[in-house]
């Protein structure tokens, strides 16, 4: 008895949903997920903003984008390492469904893992430190877009041939972290030097920072529409750089 | 290309870097049979695997399941094809049942209809009672039963092995055997490879065996073995053996090699009735006692050796050395 299969788009979306669920179940909970997603972005943050006479409302936004940013990222480097390290990935380009929609669930798991982690100081910020969201769709745009620019990122990363999480991890930071110096974090985009600015147009993370402070009652140096552009084209574009590594691998192994 | 066969390859070609691991290979596998891929470690049965199941990009070439091109059609020959890689790659996190069930949402398979199939098939391998457990903890027979289960899910209409019962205890590979004869039976087609020459001469319908990554030979066990009916030997086991004997068996008129098997030994000859004369003399003039004394004709397993070269580290002759670990999954083929 052969199973008749519905529409090619509704199964690509119900393979990509039980991908997702998979890796949420099975990942989450992994000391590498824990440590780059969740410490890291927080003991970065501390280490940044203590002695600083900066308000803590007007660090909530910056932390919210560095946890989007770690947290959201640090998913596809956990899971497509130990998968291809225990041969499960093989399983996924076994089955008969498209490259992308197998990449999709992963980055989907990441998605809802730095959404997740990033509400929990928006909620701390607007329960104990008084800080107001005044723009709900720019904080949306922000966290939605934001996670799955980040995460197609971890991704792409992860595509490239390695064998363990810290093989991946290792460049990510080495990207990852200069990003925070040129993006805006702790220094706002209008007040570096022309040619920081021009760098900081080409960081995604800019355009988080950007687009959270938008939703704070602050303003995007760049407008938000350019934010939201930039972070699309970005999710994009790893999402193409991932699918394109993975093809390349499947040629070499 | 032959509409009716289940797989077809031309050509078909990996290469990494230098190295061609699997060199223009042409051959194809009927609707139904169980088709062996025979050939020592490396010698390309895994990448023709990965080739076949799209893991792998063929670096050259083409390969059809059921008439559908893995490259251009990949959906609907993937939809066609269960694989048992040669690691039980299981989800140990996940429990047996969601393993399976998890396999059959990769399928897209009706929630209903996967948990019916998942039931049935942990039963069928005597997992049921053990489905809510975290695989982690099974044991390697039992990770490989579901490994198989998972590539059951979706009723493929081929299923591909890739060392199914390496390093498995009897009992495992006993219920995996008697699984793979079962489902053939119900019409499956089977694609297996391995390096177990008995396991293939025992349930493969026809068999090719790869060296170096080109085909060596394709057909039935049966004419394979006819090829090479020149290649006959007298098996022999003395009750003890004070001194090595090897040396003086191969100093025997008419012996033209001899092979050590555990605590026995294989003279090769084109002669057997000379040999056996002359086995007698030499036995009765050492004061050997001879427990076993057989005339064996030409197995599987002399093909192999005729056609990749391979033959034991016992040997000092020329050729490949093989490794112990590979010597020992040899058993002995035909005997008479």
């Amino acid at each position: 008895m052969r199973v008749e299969h519905s529409s090619h788009l509704l199964r690509e979306i119900r393979v990509t949903w039980a991908v997702a669920e998979k890796d949420m179940r099975t990942y989450y909970t992994r000391p590498p997920s824990i440590m780059f997603g969740i410490l890291f972005p927080f003991s970065l943050f501390l280490s940044f903003s203590i002695g600083r006479s900066m308000p803590i409302s007007q660090l909530i936004p910056v932390l919210v984008a560095q946890t989007l940013f770690f947290a959201s990222s640090s998913i596809g480097p956990v899971v497509i390492p130990s998968e291809r390290a225990t041969q499960t990935f093989d399983r996924f380009l076994t089955s008969p469904v498209s490259l992308l929609a197998i990449l999709m669930g992963k980055t989907l798991a990441g998605v809802i893992f730095g959404i997740g982690i990033s509400i929990i100081p928006l909620m701390l910020g607007v329960a104990f430190f008084a800080s107001q969201v005044s723009n709900v769709f720019a904080l949306i745009a922000c966290m939605l877009l934001s996670a799955v620019s980040f995460s197609a990122m971890g991704m792409m990363f992860a595509s490239l041939p390695g064998q363990t999480p810290g093989n991946v991890m290792m460049p990510l930071n080495f990207v990852r972290i200069p990003l925070l110096f040129i993006s805006g974090v702790y220094t706002a985009v209008r007040d570096l030097p022309n040619w920081g600015q021009a760098i900081s147009l080409l960081s995604p993370l800019t355009h988080t920072i950007e687009l959270a402070r938008c939703g704070f009652g602050g303003e995007s140096y760049f407008g938000a529409l350019v934010n939201v552009v930039v972070l699309l084209v970005y999710s994009a574009l790893f999402l193409f750089a991932s699918t394109r590594f993975h093809l390349a691998n499947q040629r070499k192994e | 290309m032959r509409e009716e066969c289940a797989i077809v390859t031309s050509n078909l070609t990996k290469k990494f870097g230098d190295l061609v691991a699997v060199d223009h290979i042409h051959f194809e596998v009927e609707r139904g049979e169980i088709f062996g891929f025979l050939g020592p470690n490396g010698a390309g049965k895994t990448s023709t695997i990965r080739m076949l199941t799209g893991i792998s990009i063929p670096t050259e070439g083409t390969a059809t399941i059921m008439g559908h091109d893995i490259q251009r059609e990949q959906i609907e020959a993937k939809e066609q094809m269960g694989i048992v890689p040669d690691v039980s790659n299981v989800y140990n996190e996940l429990s047996a049942w969601d393993n399976l069930i998890f396999t059959a949402r990769l399928y897209d398979m009706p929630k209903a209809y996967r948990e019916r199939r998942a039931e049935e098939l942990l039963k069928v391998f005597g997992l049921y009672e053990r489905r809510e457990e975290k695989v982690q903890g099974f044991s390697r027979g039992m990770k490989r039963r579901i490994c198989i289960a998972m590539a059951l899910m979706n009723r493929s209409s081929i299923l591909f092995l890739d060392e199914p019962t390496s390093g498995l205890d009897v009992q495992s590979v006993l219920i995996i055997r008697d699984m793979i004869k079962k489902l053939n039976e119900e019409g499956l087609t089977v694609f297996l490879t391995t390096h177990n020459i008995e396991e293939a001469s025992q349930m493969c319908d026809r068999v090719a065996i790869i060296n170096r990554g080109k085909i060596a030979a394709i057909d039935t066990p049966e004419k394979l073995k006819r090829t090479v009916e020149s290649l006959q030997s007298i098996e022999v086991a003395f009750e003890t053996t004070p001194y090595p004997v090897q040396a003086d068996l191969k100093g025997l008129a008419g012996v033209s090699e001899v092979v050590k098997q555990g605590d026995k030994y294989r003279l090769y000859t084109n002669d057997p009735p000379s040999v056996l004369a002359a086995l007698w003399r030499y036995a009765d003039s050492c004061g050997l006692k001879p427990i076993t004394m057989n005339t064996v004709g030409p197995s599987l397993e002399d093909v192999f050796v005729k056609l990749t070269g391979i033959r034991p580290t016992t040997e000092s002759e020329g050729g490949q050395v093989m490794r112990r670990g590979q010597r020992r999954e040899m058993g002995k083929g035909g005997g008479s």
